[in-house]
C-alpha cells in the first residue's frame, strides 16, 4: 500500500483483479473444446485452400507395377531353419487367414511408406485379410496395438519392431495362442523358431560395403574421403560405417577416411557439416552418407559451395526417388538401395510356413543398387 | 548500493565475475576466433566466415525473440516447432507465390504467439508450461500439414536461400537488420522499458498502470514471428520442407544463446548484441570440433561447459 497515495490507484487496482479473475474462470471453461475446435478447423482450412507446388503434376504416389519386390539373398549352407513342428503350431491356409501387421513409426518417411505399401499390396495381391496398427514410434503403443491385433482374431503377425528389448507380454500373449510372428527391418531379442519364426532384413553391414565398392570405383580408390554418419547409438549406423571401413581399408588402402562427423540422417545437418568440411578439407575428394537425405543435404551444400556435378564423389544408401534422381543428374555417384517392400518376402515365408515346409530362421534381402548406368531407367522402382 | 559494497569490501573475485558476465561471450568468441586462426587450415577466408555467418543466422533470428521474451522473465519453448510450422506452411502454399505463402506463414506464427501470449498473460499458465502445449503441438500440426519432406524448386525462395547482395547474403543481412532492430526497440523505445519492467516485477508493473497483457502478448507474437522468419530461411536455404526435423533443440539453442549472452533468465534486463555474439559462440566451438572432425559427443560437452561458466558467472551477479 506504501506505493500508492492516491486511493483511485487502488480502485483501479482491485478493479484489474476482478476482471483478471473472471477471464481466468471462463478461459478454463471453454479452453478444451475451444482448443480442439480450432485446431481441427485449423486443420481443416489449411489443407482445404493450401497450393503447393506439385498439385499440377501430382507424379508423386510411385506406381505399384514399378514395385521391384524382392529376392531373397541365398542362405549360406547350415544355416538355421524353422518348421511349423518346432515352433508348435498348426497348419492353415494363408489364404483364408487374418494377418496382422504392425508398423513402428509414423509414416511419415519413404522407407516406412514404401514398407507399409508393400505389405498392403501383397496382402490385397494374395486375397488375405489384413489388419494393421501404427505405434507412432511409441513403444508402449506398440505392445498393445500387437495385443489388439491379437485380440481382434490375427492368425498370423508381422512385426516392424520398434525397440528390440521388452517384447515378452506380446510373445506370451501370441504363444499362448500359437500365432506365428515374422519380424522385419528390426530384430526381436527372442529366441528364434521358439518365440518368433523369421527375421528378414537388410544386411547393413553389406550395404556398407557395397557403398565402399562404389566409393573405390568412383575415386580410383585414392584419396581423401569423408563420412556422414547417422544418428549416434544407431545399429544402422554402426552397421553401415563398418562394412565401410571393412572394404576400404581391404581393398584399397589408397583412400582414406579424414572426416566422420554425423548428420543426424536429416538433410539440414547433412548439408551444414559438409559445408564446415568442404571448407576446412578443400580437397576432399568423396563423401560417403550413411542415408539419402544426408546425402542430398550435401549435394546442397556442394551447389552453394559452386562446385559442379561429380566434383566431389558422393555415395549414399537408401534408394529414395530424390537421390536416384540425383544420380540421373550427376551429383550423386551411387545409391545402395536398403530394399523397403518386405511384403512379398513375408507373405512367401508365412505362407511356406503354414504349409508345413521349412523356412530359414534369418532370411536377408537383396537389395539393388543405382549408378549412372541403370539410375535413369531404373528411377521408377525407386521408392 | 552495488558500488558501496564494491567500494567497501573490494572483492576480486566479484570484479571479475562481473567482468565476465558482460564482456566474457566476446572474450570467449575473440579467443576461438585467434584458436582457429592459428590451428585452422583455411579458416581466415572470406568463404569460411560467410558459410558460419549463413548457418548461425537463423539461431541469431530466433534467440533474438527469446531473449524478449526471457526479458519479460518467461520462456518460449514453442520456437522450434513454429519453426517447423512454418516450414511446412511455406510449402503447402507456395503454390500461390512466395509472398502469398509468407504472409499465410505470418498468420499461423502470430496465431501461435496469441496463443502463448493469451496463455501466458490471461490465463496466468507459467511460460514453460504454456509454451510446452505449443512445442509438443505445433510440431504436431505441422506434421498434419505437410507429413514428409517435400522439395521445393520456387526460384524466389532459392534465391532468398542462397542470393546475396554485394558478396552479403540475405541471410545475414536479414538477421543483422533484426538484430539492430529488436536492439533499438528494447533501447529507444517505451514498449522496451514496460517489456523490461514486467520482466523485474510483473505486480510492480502491473500496480503502475502498464499494459501488462498487451505487452506480454505482442512479445511473444513477436518471437513467434522471428521463429517463422527463422524457419522461412532455413527452409529456402535447404530448398526443401522438413517438418520432421527442422527447428529439432533450436529452443535449446536459443536459449544458450541468449544466457550466455549475459541476459539474466531472471528477466528485467536484456542483452542484444551479448545473445548475438552468444550465438556466435557456439557456432564457432562446433565449427571447430567439426573442422577437426572430433566425436560429435563432444560438441554437446564444450556446449555445456559454456553454459556452466555462463551460468556460474550470472550468479555472481545476482548474490551482489
Amino acid at each position: 500500500m506504501r506505493g500508492f497515495p492516491l486511493p483511485i490507484h487502488l480502485f483501479s487496482v482491485t478493479r484489474i483483479g476482478v476482471t483478471m479473475q473472471r477471464t481466468t474462470h471462463r478461459s478454463r471453461l471453454l479452453a478444451r473444446p475451444v482448443a480442439v475446435a480450432l485446431a481441427a478447423a485449423v486443420a481443416l482450412t489449411a489443407s482445404s485452400c493450401a497450393k503447393s507446388e506439385d498439385d499440377a503434376s501430382g507424379d508423386k504416389k510411385p506406381s505399384a507395377a514399378a514395385d521391384a519386390g524382392q529376392k531373397v539373398v541365398t542362405p549360406k549352407p547350415g544355416s538355421k531353419t524353422c518348421t511349423i513342428e518346432a515352433y508348435g503350431g498348426k497348419k492353415i491356409d494363408l489364404e483364408d487367414a487374418t494377418v496382422g501387421f504392425s508398423q513402428s513409426e509414423k509414416e511419415a518417411n519413404p522407407f516406412r511408406i514404401a514398407e507399409t505399401q508393400s505389405i498392403k499390396d501383397e496382402a490385397a495381391r494374395r486375397g488375405v485379410k489384413l489388419l494393421t496398427a501404427n505405434a507412432q514410434s511409441q513403444f508402449s503403443k506398440q505392445i498393445s496395438d500387437v495385443q489388439d491385433l491379437l485380440a481382434k482374431g490375427a492368425d498370423l503377425l508381422v512385426i516392424a519392431p520398434l525397440n528390440s528389448d521388452g517384447w515378452d507380454p506380446v510373445l506370451q500373449a501370441a504363444a499362448a495362442k500359437k500365432v506365428p510372428i515374422v519380424t522385419i527391418d528390426r530384430k526381436i531379442n527372442a529366441t528364434a523358431c521358439k518365440d518368433y519364426v523369421s527375421f528378414i532384413a537388410s544386411d547393413f553391414v553389406e550395404q556398407g560395403r557395397r557403398a565402399a565398392d562404389q566409393m573405390i570405383e568412383a575415386t580410383g580408390g585414392k584419396g581423401e574421403v569423408a563420412i556422414l554418419l547417422g544418428s549416434a547409438g544407431n545399429n544402422v549406423t554402426t552397421e553401415r560405417t563398418k562394412g565401410f571401413k571393412e572394404r576400404v581399408a581391404e581393398k584399397a588402402p589408397g583412400l582414406k577416411v579424414v572426416f566422420e562427423q554425423t548428420g543426424d540422417f536429416t538433410r539440414e545437418k547433412g548439408q551444414q557439416v559438409t559445408e564446415q568440411l568442404i571448407q576446412s578439407k578443400p580437397g576432399i575428394k568423396g563423401i560417403y552418407a550413411e542415408n539419402d537425405e544426408m546425402g542430398l543435404g550435401a549435394v546442397a551444400a556442394l551447389k552453394g559451395a559452386g562446385k559442379k556435378a561429380g566434383d566431389v564423389k558422393i555415395v549414399t544408401v537408401d534408394g529414395t526417388r530424390n537421390a536416384v534422381q540425383g544420380v540421373v543428374d550427376g551429383w550423386i555417384s551411387g545409391v545402395i538401395e536398403s530394399n523397403p517392400r518386405f511384403g512379398p518376402l513375408a507373405f512367401q515365408t508365412l505362407d511356406t510356413f503354414t504349409q508345413g515346409k521349412e523356412v530359414p530362421q534369418d532370411i536377408v534381402i537383396q537389395d539393388s543398387a543405382y549408378d549412372a548406368d541403370n539410375a535413369e531407367q531404373d528411377l521408377g522402382k525407386a521408392y | 548500493m552495488a558500488e558501496a559494497t564494491l567500494k567497501t569490501v573490494p572483492l576480486d573475485r566479484t570484479r571479475v565475475l562481473r567482468w565476465l558476465q558482460t564482456y566474457g561471450v566476446y572474450a570467449g568468441v575473440a579467443l576461438l576466433l585467434v584458436v582457429n586462426i592459428v590451428i585452422t587450415p583455411h579458416f581466415l577466408s572470406a568463404e569460411n566466415f560467410r558459410t558460419q555467418a549463413v548457418q548461425v543466422a537463423p539461431v541469431i533470428i530466433v534467440a533474438l525473440g527469446m531473449a524478449l521474451v526471457i526479458g519479460t522473465e518467461g520462456v518460449d519453448l514453442s520456437v522450434g516447432a513454429v519453426m517447423a510450422l512454418a516450414a511446412s506452411v511455406t510449402a503447402l502454399y507456395l503454390g500461390y507465390g512466395l509472398l502469398p505463402a509468407l504472409l499465410v506463414v505470418a498468420v499461423f506464427a502470430a496465431g501461435a504467439g496469441l496463443a502463448n501470449g493469451a496463455l501466458v498473460a490471461f490465463v496466468g499458465v507459467q511460460p514453460i508450461v504454456a509454451t510446452l502445449a505449443l512445442m509438443v503441438g505445433g510440431r504436431g500440426l505441422a506434421l498434419v500439414l505437410l507429413p514428409q519432406l517435400e522439395d521445393l524448386r520456387n526460384p524466389a525462395l532459392a534465391s532468398l536461400g542462397s542470393g546475396d547482395v554485394l558478396g552479403v547474403p540475405y541471410l545475414i543481412l536479414i538477421a543483422a537488420v533484426l538484430a539492430l532492430l529488436v536492439a533499438f526497440v528494447v533501447r529507444r523505445t517505451t514498449f522496451g522499458r514496460q517489456l523490461l519492467a514486467i520482466g523485474d516485477s510483473r505486480p510492480a508493473a502491473q500496480l503502475a498502470g502498464l499494459p501488462v497483457r498487451r505487452v506480454l502478448i505482442v512479445v511473444y507474437v513477436v518471437c513467434a514471428l522471428l521463429a517463422a522468419v527463422a524457419g522461412v530461411l532455413a527452409t529456402a536455404r535447404l530448398q526443401a520442407s522438413d517438418p520432421t526435423s527442422l527447428g529439432n533443440l533450436m529452443e535449446l539453442s536459443a536459449i544458450t544463446a541468449v544466457v550466455v549472452g549475459g541476459t539474466p533468465l531472471t528477466g528485467g534486463r536484456v542483452n542484444i548484441a551479448g545473445t548475438v555474439a552468444g550465438a556466435v559462440l557456439i557456432q564457432l566451438l562446433t565449427a571447430t570440433l567439426i573442422k577437426h572432425d572430433l566425436p560429435p559427443s563432444w560438441t554437446q560437452i564444450a556446449q555445456a561447459i559454456v553454459i556452466v561458466c555462463a551460468v556460474y558467472a550470472a550468479r555472481g551477479r545476482g548474490k551482489r
